[in-house]
């Protein structure tokens, strides 16, 4: 009797597993038979939130939005720092024959400090005679650039100019901060050749706020056809002839971005008349949310270098560790 | 199974590494096909538990599955389910089964010389026999089957594609064609500022399916005024205002040639770093490109957009064998 | 039993109940399909098939199962992947190429990537099992190369192998480009431009692959019925063809205690290989899986559509292509113009002719060996590659050649890596291509040489049992090895006219001591080898 027993409780525990299998099986159909449906609505695809991280504009532009940082002249004229508009009193205060004495000064003192002994005093490219220019480059003139190219320059970290002599200078930590940018920008504009000509063709600061409402599709087409080219379609730069180097874009915030891209430092080409404003933001939102917080569902991005990463892993994690597996079940005699 | 248990062969302590034939039915307690693992038990327990764990992760990939998880928890509970499982396996084979080595013999590949014999005999002369004029009517048909060959292959490639001719020698760039971006606007002399270019493409380059590759044209403002010194001989006009446009195709490879260096004043292709200098007619200077970049010249209308003198004077992008 | 399996089944009648004899249902299977198809004798000997146990015959396995892995994930991506230039508008979850025009090849990859449940997974280990794939029969070729198991009989089954390979790169390529991104898009325009370089025919090809001029609607769909269809199938053909001609003239070994030229030693075909083997797909496949989990492989995404004026900097082809865009960008810049006809050089000779040299060399290996050695023996003991310097002096050459064209392929990475000029690391690049196969020859060569000449190097050291004396002195003293470790396992099998060197005397010497080979006996197959 007892074999019996154990033979139907058996039958029992087989059927209640078949049993279970089979709803179970049913019911991953089902859940599968969505997973089939492509096209037309996609019940279970969660829609995708692009992260935003704190933007750099917020950080640094905010000024003009909630007037934390505004900058009066000893005339009482408001300097607009917050959009670093300098441009706008520059005109304005020429005509009236006075300058902004406290910020203008401080602008002085500075460029005296850090500037003047390569740029010369009067900002022209001609230093005090015992200062030697490496590699028979002369010293840029930095007349009538135009408070985009200050501020890029200065908040890049890349000026004043790190000791060693380089081909071309690396962005580091800003040596300058935020104000004193502003006050060279300021001393620099005043000795710009004085004609209103030259302010408005200089590039003044791009208006990066509104970020919000770019199109990121509309950046990520120009950056494809602009920027690419340069800066690798991920944006880590690369090296480019007899040692310069595009730069990676990973750590720009979107105001030095726009700069970069209106006033074209260095190597770059300038972005403008081939890109109106709107097209600029898409861009610079497009870099600084996508380029620098790059989607990477699967995985870890590998630096996205590409190729030479992938083949690197796929050689040396896969192959190598599949070898190792091998010299396991294998015999090492 | 137990009337297998005949002749044991353990010769000590060690058993030995001297490879055997493989057993047959008569001798299952050869030391050679005891478990290679010194304590069986307890392996078995370990791979019992990398089987579990592998069923386990199967079964979280099924709800992982159906209930549509993230790549990673897909991935990471298959991945760990095969793992598991093959280490188990593999284990399995390695320590809980005959530990071997064992021995087979070889079999002489090499037929007998009689078979040889008789079957190169069979391919001569079976072959002669029946016909006498086997030459004249192998022939026949080896041409017949030749024809059909090259008749059929012939349709075959022709219906592959349509011939070159001369399209690979032109563009749709001609006298007049006014310069336009992607999207169509025109180019005005006043619009790019020194220094800035414009990937350029000639007006109604859209109805070409091909526009997109062979009619790109790297647009750049080089300098305030133009002409700019330097081109070479015979295209002193090419440059008005300091514009100069030349071929967007890399002369080497075919890439875009999509990467200016300002102060430089060099185009590079992004592919394999061909560099061409700007200001002197796009000449090669280093890097595996053979050529100049093929050269648009320029001109500006009275309302300062830009056109097109003529088309390129020569075929663009990498060479071929018809090209002059 | 029965008795139970009567109560299970009351419908069946007591007359079809045989005894079922002392092996069971299974002994009732096999006699059953022995009767129609004969399978008892070959299927025992299958069953004892001996597989060495070597951890270096593992190597073709990986490629072997990688394939597998490939083939199962390739046909999911089937399911969903629409082989089509024809353009659509991209709408999905990712946001920055929502609205853009873009290919439907390029879209429905996108959807494999975002929407289709675990279409990123099974795209990754796609990609990553093909990476492992080549590599893996890189690797398993080296180690026929360097140890002269190409050697007769197996000369076939090396071109074989060889052929593979190559099917292998190109398919590698061709899928590569089926995503229709920038960075594939590139390639393809590339090798448009290869195509074209063909002297007297090259245009003709070029229309003919893409149906006209490029880029064409038509390379996506001929690409994916290649990738998909006609070269899986000659693969899965040359691979049925590899595995048949194995187990025909059985596993080359390398020399050990009773290995001999006339045997195969290691496990059986069942159960203890057939469990490895099966463990070893299943551990290859969550390998492949977690690569594909942890390591993102081309996020298209990233790259957007291909469009002929679009272009990123710092663009490689997959890497067992790497050799070839290596090759493109050192060659100098030599073109020949004259007689109204243009031969691009500086693209036909490194992307047409040098990988023609290279793969010709390879397939004419075994001959041109035979040739050199005048050895015409059949061998099935492997060879340690110090015993033919040349051989694997000449091995090493090529690898250095190769991999050099590997680095080359990525100059600007290189410059940008170490901060030096882009211009400088592509002429050093130039020489170096030149001379380290030179480097790697000589070098090789002489380590070879030195390894021979050390007595005992990688031999089994002597065993020293050290004890301590009373007086607190330790002694060492050496203790015989076991009989059958005492043996010629690792001395060189002596061979007429060795590639360009006389086997060492010592090795000689010792054949002669243990009284010659055991595969060296006279049979009409298996001649003895003269010394």
């Amino acid at each position: 009797m007892a074999p019996r027993l154990t033979s139907s409780a058996r039958q029992l525990v087989g059927a209640a597993l078949l049993g279970v299998t089979v709803v179970l099986g049913l019911l991953s159909f089902a859940g599968a038979a969505e997973a089939a449906t492509v096209k037309g609505s996609p019940p279970k695809v969660e829609q995708q939130v692009i992260p935003r991280p704190t933007p750099y504009y917020d950080q640094f532009n905010s000024g003009m939005a909630s007037s934390s940082i505004r900058v009066f002249g000893t005339n009482g004229q408001l300097l607009m720092y917050g959009n670093r508009d300098v441009k706008y009193y520059l005109p304005q205060m020429l005509v009236s024959g006075k300058t902004p004495a406290a910020l203008w000064a401080l602008g002085y003192q500075l460029f005296e400090q850090n500037c003047s002994a390569c740029h010369g005093v009067e900002a022209d490219g001609v230093p005090p005679a015992n200062t030697p220019s490496p590699g028979n480059v002369p010293y840029p003139n930095l007349t009538g650039l135009g408070p985009a190219t200050y501020d890029f320059w200065i908040e890049s970290g890349r000026m004043p100019a790190a000791s060693t002599p380089q081909t071309q200078p690396m962005r580091r930590p800003a040596r300058l901060n935020e104000l004193q940018a502003l006050a060279i920008s300021d001393f620099l504009n005043t000795k710009s050749p004085q004609c209103p000509l030259c302010y408005a063709a200089s590039p003044f600061v791009p208006n990066v706020l509104d970020l919000a409402t770019a199109n990121l599709s509309d950046g990520a087409a120009l950056f494809a056809l602009n920027c690419a080219a340069c800066h690798t379609i991920t944006g880590d730069g690369d090296a480019l002839a007899n040692s310069t180097f595009a730069p990676s874009l990973r750590d720009v915030p979107a105001r030095q971005v726009a700069e970069a891209l209106r006033t074209g430092p260095g190597n770059m080409p300038v972005f403008s008349g081939n890109l109106t404003d709107a097209q600029l933001r898409d861009v610079v939102a497009y870099v600084t949310e996508k380029i620098q917080h790059p989607q990477n569902p699967g995985g870890l991005g590998l630096g996205g270098i590409g190729p030479v990463a992938e083949g690197f892993i796929g050689l040396a994690l896969g192959v190598g560790l599949l070898a190792l597996v091998g010299f396991w079940i294998g015999d090492r005699s | 199974m137990s009337d297998h248990h005949d002749e044991p062969e353990s010769t000590g302590d060690e058993p030995s590494r001297t490879p055997v034939q493989m057993p047959t039915s008569a001798s299952w307690s050869d030391p050679h096909l005891q478990p290679a693992a010194r304590h069986p038990q307890f392996v078995e327990r370990l791979i019992g538990f990398t089987f579990i764990v592998g069923l386990l992760s199967f079964c979280a990939f099924g709800a992982a599955y159906w209930q549509n998880w993230a790549p990673w928890a897909l991935g990471l509970t298959l991945g760990a389910g095969m793992l598991f499982v093959g280490t188990g396996i593999t284990a399995w084979g390695k320590y809980l089964m005959p530990r071997g080595p064992f021995v087979e013999e070889r079999h002489v590949l090499q037929s007998s010389k009689q078979d040889v014999e008789s079957f190169t005999n069979a391919l001569v002369e079976r072959g002669a026999t029946p016909v006498k004029r086997r030459k004249v009517l192998g022939g026949m048909l080896g041409a017949g089957m030749g024809v059909f060959g090259i008749v059929a292959m012939f349709p075959l490639l022709r219906s592959l594609g349509p011939l070159p001719k001369n399209t690979l020698a032109t563009t749709d760039w001609k006298a007049g064609s006014y310069l336009v971006d992607q999207l169509g606007n025109r180019i005005s002399q006043y619009s790019l500022a020194v220094g800035s270019f414009a990937t350029v493409f000639p007006e109604g380059w859209e109805d070409q399916d091909r526009g997109q590759a062979v009619d790109q044209t790297f647009l750049v403002h080089l300098e305030a005024e133009g002409p700019i010194a330097g081109m070479p001989a015979g295209r002193s006009t090419w440059t008005p205002a300091g514009y100069v446009a030349y071929s967007k195709l890399c002369t080497h490879a075919g890439c875009p040639v999509g990467l200016f260096e300002r102060e430089l004043g060099l185009l590079i292709c992004p592919c394999h770093q061909s560099m061409f200098k700007l200001a002197e007619g796009a000449i090669p200077i280093f890097g595996p490109a053979p050529r100049p970049l093929p050269q648009l010249p320029l001109a500006i209308d009275a309302d300062g957009y830009l056109y097109a003198s003529a088309g390129y004077n020569q075929p663009v992008g990498p060479g071929y064998w018809e090209r002059p | 039993m029965t008795a139970r399996l009567g109560m299970r089944l009351p419908g069946r009648s007591k007359k079809e109940r045989e005894p079922l004899g002392p092996y069971g249902r299974v002994g009732k299977a096999v006699e059953e399909l022995d009767e129609r198809l004969g399978i008892a004798k070959g299927g025992k000997t299958f069953l004892d098939k001996i597989f060495p146990d070597h951890w270096s015959f593992m190597l073709g396995e990986i490629a072997l199962y990688t394939f597998v892995i490939l083939l199962v994930t390739g046909v999911f991506l089937t399911l969903y992947y629409v082989p089509s230039s024809a353009l659509t508008i991209y709408h999905g979850p990712y946001k920055p190429l929502d609205g853009q025009l873009v290919s439907q090849a390029f879209s429905s990859t996108m959807d494999l990537s975002f929407t289709v449940r675990a279409g990123l997974l099974m795209r990754q280990m796609h990609h990553w099992a093909c990476d492992i794939f080549v590599g893996a029969i890189v690797l398993h070729m080296a180690r026929v190369f360097f140890t002269g198991a190409f050697r007769k009989p197996r000369e076939l089954n090396w071109t074989i192998g060889l052929t593979m390979l190559i099917l292998a790169i190109l398919n590698g390529f061709i899928g590569y480009s089926l995503p229709d991104d920038l960075i594939s898009g590139t390639g393809i325009r590339i090798a448009y431009s290869i195509l074209l370089s063909i002297p007297v025919v090259g245009s003709y090809l070029a229309f003919f692959l893409f149906g006209g001029n490029f880029p064409g609607t038509s390379i996506i769909p001929r690409f994916y019925v290649l990738h998909v269809l006609i070269i899986p199938a000659v693969l899965v053909g040359l691979l049925g063809a590899h595995l048949f001609l194995l187990v025909r003239q059985k596993h080359t070994q390398f020399p050990g205690p009773g290995k001999t030229e006339r045997n195969v030693v290691g496990s059986p075909m069942y159960p203890v290989f057939m469990a490895k083997t099966t463990g070893f797909l299943f551990m290859i496949s969550g390998v492949v899986a977690l690569l594909g989990t942890f390591f993102q492989v081309n996020p298209i995404w990233q790259f957007g559509q291909y469009k002929a004026s679009n272009i990123s900097y710092a663009v490689q082809p997959d890497w067992y292509m790497g050799w070839l865009d290596g090759a493109l960008r050192v060659m100098p810049a030599w073109e020949f113009v004259g007689w109204g006809h243009t031969i691009p050089f500086n693209v036909f000779v490194p992307a047409i002719i040098f990988p023609g040299i290279i793969f010709n060399i390879c397939y004419a290996w075994p001959a041109i060996e035979r040739r050199y050695t005048k050895d015409n023996l059949l061998h099935n003991l492997l060879d340690r590659p110090r015993d033919r310097p040349k051989r694997t002096a000449a091995g090493a050459a090529m690898l250095g050649l190769l991999s050099t064209l590997f680095v080359a392929s990525a100059t600007d990475v290189l410059a940008n890596f170490f901060k030096i000029s882009l211009n400088t690391v592509l002429v050093s690049m130039r020489v170096l291509t030149v001379i380290v196969p030179v480097i790697a020859y000589f070098l090789t060569y002489r380590i070879c040489k030195e390894l021979q000449a050390v007595p005992g190097a990688g031999k089994r050291k002597v065993v020293n049992v050290v004890a301590m004396t009373e007086g607190g002195e330790y002694t060492a003293t050496p203790v015989a090895p076991p009989p059958e470790l005492v043996d010629h396992e690792l001395d060189a099998e002596p061979v007429p006219g060795l590639i360009g060197e006389d086997a060492p005397a010592d090795a000689v010497a010792a054949a002669a001591a243990v009284g010659g080979r055991p595969g060296n006996v006279g049979t009409s197959s298996v001649r003895t080898v003269p010394r």
